[in-house]
């Protein structure tokens, strides 16, 4: 980061070589549309680029900080075409069938264990319980919205996101500690 | 809600789930930097920042990359040091020169002094637009700095449940400093036209208890323009605070008052 404040390009492109495919991965996920998706990436890194002072004040690791402002656009891009009434439905050959690939296996290995174990957990899970965190996570909905959505109550929407949550936290324990 | 309920609630918030209530409960322990909430909060974001790793792998189109390089190029280019001209190493002369080579030779010279200077005029611009979007950056920070703080006073002042404190001056010709004392997210204070301070002094407020002696709470300083606006936590119960004083105090505040209070609001 300090090498992007300088305004170093190398470095930017360093980022975007570690960090690109799991941020595509996440916006297209959640927007569903592989040009939109490849806007939002655009912006997520060029707003790192340009605001890389305030990430240094968080002083945090990147990449959940990288991770969770794509995340944001995205939902926000979701959200603006929900508002919108104009989400359509993507015919198959949106999504091109080159676009899914599996982990890059020279990736960071760090990154990739912990991916690991994030992956491992969700299929651990019961189908409905799964289903709840990732319409919270990739469809940004609230425990209320998920309980109409699944038709559950919302009490029980609460403790599958909850008892998921806290499952994950123990799992990634010693890495976010 | 105290820390310890909130604990559970912290990888909740991350993701966005909370209803209003709960949000509203943690958010006000984040406004006041609570030293259990805060660490735990950001390491809820790294947690549930993780569940990307449940997304599909993709990849992203091979032109992205180029796209984003290319958007960044210019910025890229003003910052990048200008590399210093190398100055031709001075060639052997020759015995037969003619003239027009010494003119050619001469006007080449002026030519290339005048480019010099023309790029040390450019390094200098430079460095002097670097240095001015440094000062720039530097400000924008300070700017973004004094709106976060003069949100959380303002958050203060607005709450319903914060009690608000006029806090009169011994000193008639002094200004009225205003108090927002708030369970949770501590205690606004605010005041306009107030006198400068000599540099060696500052200002100390502190929580008078029914019992027992003065607790310091914050030291402040008026702004250049005699305002003051900060936000302090309320370091005991509040039912045990029987009034709030300000005293000047030698810079770096003293463990207890050393000179009669300057302002004080009773606490009903």
């Amino acid at each position: 980061m300090e090498r992007i404040l300088q305004r170093d390009s190398g470095a930017l492109e360093a980022l975007y070589d570690r960090y690109g495919r799991p941020v595509y991965s996440l916006v297209l996920r959640i927007a569903q549309h592989p040009s939109s998706a490849e806007e939002i990436v655009q912006d997520v890194f060029l707003q790192l680029w340009r605001s890389a002072d305030r990430f240094q004040i968080s002083r945090g690791p990147l990449e959940p900080w990288l991770f969770t402002m794509a995340r944001n656009r995205a939902l926000d891009f979701l959200r603006l075409k929900r508002e919108k009434q104009r989400r359509r439905e993507d015919s198959d050959s949106d999504i091109l069938p080159s676009a899914v690939v599996r982990p890059d296996p020279e990736g960071d290995i760090d990154q990739s264990r912990r991916a690991e174990k994030v992956r491992a957990l969700m299929t651990s899970l019961p189908e409905a319980q799964r289903r709840a965190i990732e319409l919270a996570f990739f469809e940004g909905m609230s425990h209320s919205e998920i309980a109409a959505a699944t038709g559950e109550a919302l009490g029980t929407v609460k403790s599958w996101i909850r008892g998921g949550l806290l499952r994950l936290r123990e799992s990634l324990g010693e890495a976010s500690s | 809600m105290n820390c310890e309920q909130l604990a559970p609630l912290y990888e909740e918030y991350a993701l966005g789930v909370l209803e209003r209530e709960e949000r509203a409960e943690l958010e006000a322990h984040l406004a006041r930097a609570c030293p259990t909430c805060t660490p735990g909060v950001a390491r809820a974001r790294y947690v549930v920042a993780q569940l990307a790793h449940a997304s599909p792998a993709a990849q992203p189109p091979a032109a992205l990359r180029g796209k984003i390089m290319d958007a960044v190029k210019p910025s890229a280019d003003a910052a990048r040091t200008v590399v210093p001209i190398e100055k031709p190493k001075p060639s052997e002369p020759r015995a037969m020169f003619p003239a027009w080579a010494w003119a050619a030779a001469a006007a080449l010279a002026l030519i290339t002094g005048y480019t010099i200077r023309q790029m040390n005029n450019q390094n200098d611009q430079l460095a002097q637009l670097r240095k001015q979007m440094k000062l720039a950056t530097m400000q924008n920070q300070a700017l973004q700095n004094q709106l976060d703080l003069n949100r959380m006073v303002a958050s203060v002042m607005l709450s319903p449940d914060s009690l608000p404190l006029k806090l009169m001056p011994k000193d008639k010709n002094m200004p009225m400093v205003h108090a927002y004392l708030h369970p949770h997210m501590g205690v606004a204070i605010t005041a306009d036209q107030m006198p400068s301070l000599p540099s060696a002094r500052t200002l100390q407020l502190w929580f008078v208890p029914k019992t027992g002696k003065p607790l310091s709470v914050a030291i402040f300083h008026p702004d250049a323009s005699g305002q003051i606006a900060l936000v302090a936590p309320v370091n005991m119960p509040m039912n045990e605070i029987a009034a709030l004083a300000v005293t000047e105090e030698p810079a770096g505040g003293s463990p207890q008052p050393t000179t009669p209070i300057a302002w004080m609001a009773q606490v009903n």
